[in-house]
């Protein structure tokens, strides 16, 4: 008996079918890559934080201790390194930028050790023109000024040539060196039609004045938020765990 | 000697972009630089290849009247699994080419393929007419990004060709100028193909 190839039943059958096997091989495929795909994630983090902090090939887990400053008492609490539920929550609220951008309690931060200095390194969040704007901040406190080791900074969807420039070396190199706070004032930023006070701007991106709008206010935002951290740093260290 | 046909007939007579038409908004988008427009040119090679395969095997037994949804499912199946892998792999490429991986579902070459090809001829056929689509569609996203990072840039590949006498021209990085380079290289391809041209 030859089969009814424009029958509903046949129609019907057809699509749970096919939909069955093709949800099946798109699970299989998904879950096996997910591990890969989380770790290519955790690694632009990491390489993302060395970077502003100017050793792009040094190793994180070596020389960077992360943790909170908890906006209460300004101080530093650090995450045990060992305890991966901890440092994986970090990562996490890195990713969820809304959460990040909303954090005010407990600041995640990065301290890097290089020598004799002493990097903090602290998560932006902003929005750009398009879309969402992130980065890096490494700040260090020079003679009681906060002062820019580097900044790294990445968008979602800037036009290309002009707001997306931000995610290059030559935009992010010339915040280095500039000082953040004019007295209690926030100064550093990007200056439409050239900086004019040296010490604290940089020149704006000709035609992506909105993304450097953006770019001005993440700065502010995320920064701002560890202002009496920075200014007067306490740091406590995690509490070593008894080894048997 | 059909097959051979079948092969050559996309890279240049008939190629999808130049001849066609089609799918010119991610030839736009992705040609900034050249190695994010190879990687598009392969995903949409393995896509048009393997999305041709299925639905010619599968031309019999398909309801016609559900024909284009199933031909979407195994097309945007194979984008997906190739979304994945290169989020797996090649995580900055995949960084790059953003949402066009995703929107090669919506290329008309793979849709125009199946719908065209595939359905009326025989499982080898319609891989091999696939795989030179995607080849025609991957050469001239080749072109166009080799001009364009070229002087948009100064580099090939990331690393400096131009030295710093050159004033990278950005003008090349917005997306009219893929247009017009797309449109020189029909203009130079059709005054070699007299055929082609219009009346």
């Amino acid at each position: 008996m030859a089969i009814n190839k424009n029958s509903n039943l046949y129609t019907i059958v057809y699509t749970v079918v096919m939909v069955v096997i093709v949800g099946t091989l798109l699970a299989v495929i998904s879950t096996s890559l997910k591990d890969l795909q989380d770790a290519n994630v955790l690694n632009e983090q990491k390489v993302s934080i060395m970077k502003a902090a100017g050793n792009e090939n040094g190793d994180f887990d070596t020389m960077v201790a992360m943790g909170y400053v908890d906006a209460a008492d300004n101080t530093f609490y650090a995450i045990d390194t060992n305890d991966t539920v901890s440092v994986d929550a970090v990562f996490k609220l890195l990713s969820d930028r809304k959460a990040l951008a909303a954090t005010e309690a407990e600041l995640p931060i990065f301290i890097y050790n290089d020598k004799a200095e002493t990097t903090y390194i602290i998560p932006l969040v902003g929005k750009g023109l398009w879309g969402d704007i992130w980065g890096y901040a490494a700040l260090q406190t020079v003679d009681g000024e906060i002062v820019v080791k580097g900044i790294v900074m990445d968008h979602a969807g800037e036009t290309p040539g002009l707001g997306a420039e931000i995610a290059t070396d030559g935009v992010q190199n010339r915040f280095v060196g500039k000082l953040v706070y004019a007295g209690s004032e926030f100064a550093l930023r990007m200056q439409k039609g050239g900086a004019k006070d040296e010490k604290y701007q940089v020149d704006a991106i000709t035609g992506g004045t909105k993304t450097c709008d953006g770019v001005n206010d993440m700065l502010r935002n995320s920064i701002d938020k560890y202002k009496e951290f920075l200014e007067n740093p306490i740091i406590v260290e995690p509490q070593k765990v008894k080894e048997e | 000697m059909k097959l051979s046909k079948n092969f050559t007939n996309p890279l240049a007579a008939n190629n999808p972009i130049i001849v066609q038409i089609l799918g010119i908004c991610s030839a736009l988008a992705v040609t900034v630089k050249l190695e994010p427009a190879v990687v598009m040119g392969l995903s949409v090679i393995f896509v048009t290849a393997f999305s041709n395969l299925i639905m010619s095997l599968l031309r019999n037994g398909v309801p016609s009247r559900i024909r284009i949804i199933v031909q979407l499912v195994v097309i945007a199946t194979l984008v997906i699994v190739v979304d994945q892998v290169l989020k797996a792999f090649m995580y900055d490429v995949s960084k790059q080419l953003s949402v066009y991986v995703g929107l090669i579902i919506t290329n008309c070459i793979v849709m125009g393929r199946v719908e065209a090809f595939a359905l009326g001829n025989k499982p080898m056929d319609s891989f091999i007419d696939g795989i030179a689509n995607g080849i025609g569609y991957a050469l001239i996203l080749i072109i166009v990004a080799f001009f364009r990072e070229l002087f948009g840039s100064g580099t090939l590949f990331g690393i400096q060709v131009l030295g710093d006498w050159y004033t990278p021209n950005s003008l090349m990085l917005f997306p009219p100028m893929a247009l017009i380079i797309v449109g020189c290289i029909i203009w130079v391809h059709r005054s070699f193909n007299k055929d082609l041209q219009e009346k």
